[in-house]
């Protein structure tokens, strides 16, 4: 599938909500890749992937702004991001989506070839399963597998992985992990009560979970499970695994 | 109504092939994929998944011990339903029938408890009985009673249904075509319907007997 | 059947409030998904894989040459002694049945289960014409006792809990009452059975049909489609075009992955193929048997990029699989068919206009997709009719112009982080409550979280420069 990113500086797609809203997962990713050694940039022109029009029907909106999105990483050699879906996005949409498009699709199917996934990129990309890692007090994770990374890239056995090896770290299961928290992006407004329903359904799965922390790889999901998660007693939380690989490195720098 | 169908056709003729190319073959599958069975096997095999089905299976001693059988199942019952005796694999039934006074009744009369067939073949991987129509073998006989008593031979048990679709290529395809209809049985009449119970008898027969007769036998 | 797709929203609200129903969903879709894996893996993974490849090939090719075939299939039934019939469209069906009916002096008719029959409202237009309809299927018996239509394809009734069954039997049927699900299904057999017995004709639907035989196949599990098609004198198949395979070959994949995929068995109790009518010399059997071969907007779809979704085999593993089809149930998708199959279908059928909502009805997660024995891309299909709505300007004009405004934000990096500061700047450092206008939708379940005091990219230009 993907050529190999070894030996290759490694340039970050942070995608929007992080950017916006949790920067500090920006950092955890960058974190975790310089203390494998590897050289990580941040393309400055980089906006959003452009799923959210997309899924909404919109892709003359979509399209212009996936422009911006090849125009920013024009220079990559590999693109990482902490998202599955909007990896998906880049892997399988953007063919779709520039399919009619001869100034641009061969530049999209370019960085469709070079975009991975955070865990993927560890796991799959660089080989590495064991990143070394050590939390100071013994904490117990369950994994919440978000669907595009799960059905669309095959993403889970990754992160699962990368937990499992971190000392200290406790990895159970989640009953349903598999199982749609009602996100979905526009979804989740256009179908609100749909969603708040099989919002419901995942907050009692969690609920009854005997984890501490829920963790998943996409900060989309992430919110609309906290946002739930805020209005009932529980004090779980949902966190991305970036985070809580982050918390496992020996220095914290930044 | 030719219109119709020219209409219907012309809408179809006029797109390219609606889905691009496609790859991959038509290869022989087997949905159940079985090593090479020896007849031992293949009897074991098939009463293992027809009791799986909650069918009953029985492979009696010898041909007495099957008419034996039979008259069990029938109990105090002295009208049946049945398929002619010249498809019903099994020597003497006829004469136990006269004997005991027991008559074959053709109309759809609901006070018939047992049904008696032959079969046409049989599917070991899946425990599936086929029956197909034609002179002397009513339809009825496996469909209206409540009880079904098939006797087949052990050497009717094919592999699986692929086995069978072959043997039918074989043939040549002209005597199926001659054939008004085929059923396949796979255990006794059910229904999950009513809050996902399972409950055995719904239209169809609520118990399925099946005798297998070994070629000493016969 | 009357289309209300339009009102998925609010039918969803109300259904997503019956707990009942939820839960009896919810159990039945899980017992059928779980053992649809087992059974579909039983050999292995690779197996199954390869038993999902080959069903599809089997579909897809057969669709390739979907005119061929009909052609073929309607020689070989026509030289075994049965009608072909043709009808574009659902008045058409509708007609030829009746005129069946006149022709054979029918006055009774009992059914099996045929969602085609549902699709052009062929009930009604018989009760109309005073003839007595009578479902056969026990679940589709239900339903029609409680005037309601199916929520699911193959597990009609999979809304109903056992009380309301209770209920409805001795409401409408004088039932002596009992809670022994056995006893209730015995006596509607003893019901039905008086119905079996006198009819004049029997409706079936059809599964597949293979062209180089011509067989007409139907799987059941209660034996209603070996009754319907046995005691009548006439038999009438309705078959929509699409069901067309090319050899047994593939009618023996076939079923054993439709019953597999849909309850997990692994051989429908009856599988029955029907060439013709009863021969000369034969003692039983229908004296006529007509097949109707049923358009009513497939070959339109044939033409369009849609195509992929006429190689469904109707074995209804995506709406068990579907977390949207769980916490609604079937009856907001508003026709025939609910779940993914149904957000696909009914706008292709009817009328993206009369369906509005449906592709939207889906968080696209793809485990549908997952579970399609014939590997159909349902949530890709989705995507695509949600582009075609949107350029039917069919879209509420505040997600429109919101998707606008946002598009141009994101074309300009220093616009988007502008925008966030403006964000940072109107909600300050804590969750939000409540939002207002159409982004309340979101805030009715959850909160939202704040923005951060400085943006991850304004952050990197700090600490590395540029």
């Amino acid at each position: 599938m993907h050529d190999s990113p070894k030996g290759k500086r490694a340039s970050l797609f942070v995608t929007c909500m992080v950017d916006m809203l949790y920067p500090e997962t920006g950092w955890a990713v960058v974190d975790v890749l310089e203390h494998l050694g590897i050289t990580v940039d941040f393309p400055p022109k980089q906006t959003c992937c452009g799923q959210p029009a997309f899924n909404a029907g919109d892709r003359t909106s979509a399209k212009q702004v996936a422009i911006q999105f090849l125009k920013a990483f024009k220079d990559a050699e590999a693109i990482v991001t902490p998202s599955g879906s909007c990896a998906a996005m880049v892997r399988h949409e953007y063919p779709i989506l520039f399919a009619d498009d001869p100034q641009w699709f061969d530049e999209a199917k370019r960085l469709a070839a070079i975009t991975w996934e955070f865990t993927e990129y560890l796991v799959g990309g660089l080989g590495i399963s064991d990143l070394q890692l050590r939390l100071p007090k013994r904490r117990s994770f369950a994994f919440h597998d978000a669907c595009h990374g799960l059905r669309m890239l095959g993403l889970g056995a990754a992160a699962r992985t990368l937990l499992k090896n971190m000392d200290n770290a406790v990895v159970e299961e989640l009953e349903e992990s598999d199982v749609c928290c009602g996100f979905g992006g526009v979804f989740s407004v256009k179908m609100a009560d749909v969603s708040g329903a099989m919002l419901k359904r995942k907050i009692n799965g969690i609920q009854e979970c005997s984890a501490e922390t829920i963790v998943t790889g996409d900060v989309s999901c992430m919110t609309h499970m906290n946002g739930g998660l805020a209005r009932t007693p529980s004090p779980k939380r949902v966190r991305h695994i970036a985070d809580v690989l982050a918390d496992g490195l020996p220095d914290k720098p930044s | 109504m030719r219109k119709n169908r020219d209409e219907i056709m012309s809408r179809l003729d006029a797109a390219h092939p609606p889905l691009g190319a496609i790859e991959g073959g038509l290869e022989r599958l087997s949905v159940v994929p079985m090593e090479h069975l020896s007849p031992q096997q293949t009897v074991d095999r098939f009463k293992e998944q027809a009791r799986l089905l909650s069918s009953s299976v029985y492979v009696p001693a010898s041909a007495d011990e099957a008419i034996r059988l039979v008259m069990d199942l029938l109990g105090d019952d002295n009208r049946v339903m049945s398929w002619a005796f010249e498809h019903i694999p099994l020597p003497g039934l006829e004469a136990a029938f006269r004997t005991n006074s027991i008559r074959v009744v053709s109309a759809r009369d609901e006070t018939i408890r047992v049904g008696i067939t032959g079969a046409d073949a049989a599917l070991a991987s899946t425990g599936s009985l086929v029956l197909l129509t034609g002179e002397g073998k009513p339809r009825l006989a496996s469909l209206l009673p409540k009880v079904h008593m098939a006797i087949i031979r052990q050497d009717q048990i094919l592999a699986d249904l692929e086995t069978w679709v072959a043997t039918l290529h074989e043939q040549g395809l002209d005597a199926f075509q001659n054939t008004a209809s085929a059923m396949i049985i796979s255990g006794p009449s059910r229904t999950a319907d009513i809050a996902m119970q399972l409950i055995l008898g719904m239209h169809g027969p609520g118990e399925l007997h099946i005798i297998i007769l070994e070629p000493t036998h016969l | 059947m009357k289309v209300t797709s339009n009102d998925f929203t609010s039918t969803a609200k109300l259904s997503l409030m019956d707990d009942e129903m939820r839960r009896s969903v919810k159990q039945a879709t899980t017992t059928a998904y779980q053992k649809r894996i087992d059974l579909m893996f039983e050999a292995g993974h690779a197996h199954g894989e390869a038993l999902r490849q080959r069903a599809a090939q089997a579909k897809r090719r057969a669709l390739q040459r979907l005119p061929d075939l009909l052609d073929q299939a309607e020689a070989k039934l026509t030289a075994n002694g049965a009608h072909v019939l043709w009808a574009s469209d659902g008045e058409k069906v509708n007609q030829l049945v009746l005129e069946i009916i006149t022709r054979h002096a029918v006055t009774s008719v009992v059914k099996g289960k045929s969602m085609v029959s549902e699709e052009v409202g062929l009930n009604e237009a018989l009760e109309d014409h005073g003839i007595e309809v009578i479902e056969t299927d026990l679940g589709e018996y239900i339903l029609q006792l409680a005037d309601e239509p199916p929520s699911h394809i193959v597990i009609p009734v999979i809304h109903k809990s056992l009380t309301s069954i209770r209920d409805l039997f001795i409401e409408k049927l004088n039932m002596t009452p009992t809670d022994d699900g056995h006893e209730m299904a015995q006596f509607a057999r003893r019901v039905l059975r008086e119905k079996f017995l006198t009819a004049d004709m029997g409706i079936t639907g059809g599964n597949f049909i293979v062209s180089e035989t011509g067989s007409i196949c139907l799987v059941t599990n209660e034996g209603n489609g070996r009754m319907v098609t046995s005691l009548p004198r006439v038999h009438v198949a309705l078959v929509g075009i699409e069901k067309m395979v090319a050899t047994l070959e593939d009618f023996a994949i076939l079923t054993q992955v439709l019953p597999r995929s849909a309850t997990g068995q692994s051989m429908p109790v009856y599988t029955h193929m029907y060439n013709g009518p009863r021969k000369a010399g034969e003692p039983d059997g229908p004296d006529e048997m007509y097949v109707i071969l049923v358009d009513n907007g497939r070959s339109a779809i044939f033409n369009s990029g849609y195509a992929q979704i006429l190689t469904c085999i109707r074995c209804g593993a995506c709406m068990n699989a579907c977390p949207v089809y769980q916490a609604t149930g079937g009856h907001a998708y508003g026709w025939v068919y609910p779940g993914p199959l149904g957000a696909v279908l009914t706008p292709l059928l009817v009328g993206l206009e009369r369906a509005r909502p449906l592709p939207h009805a889906s968080s696209l997660c793809g485990a549908c997709k997952q579970v399609c024995p014939v590997d159909i891309d349902l949530p890709q299909m989705l995507l695509d009719l949600r582009h075609d709505l949107y350029h039917r300007r069919a879209v509420d004009p505040i997600l429109k112009w919101g998707l606008k405004l946002w598009a141009f934000g994101n074309r300009f990096p220093a616009l988007f982080e502008f925008g966030g500061r403006i964000a940072r700047l109107l909600t300050g450092d804590r969750s939000l409550k409540r939002l207002p206008g159409f982004l309340s939708r979101w805030t009715n379940y959850r909160d939202f979280p704040p923005f951060a005091r400085e943006s991850f990219r304004r952050q990197w230009r700090e600490r590395r420069g540029d």
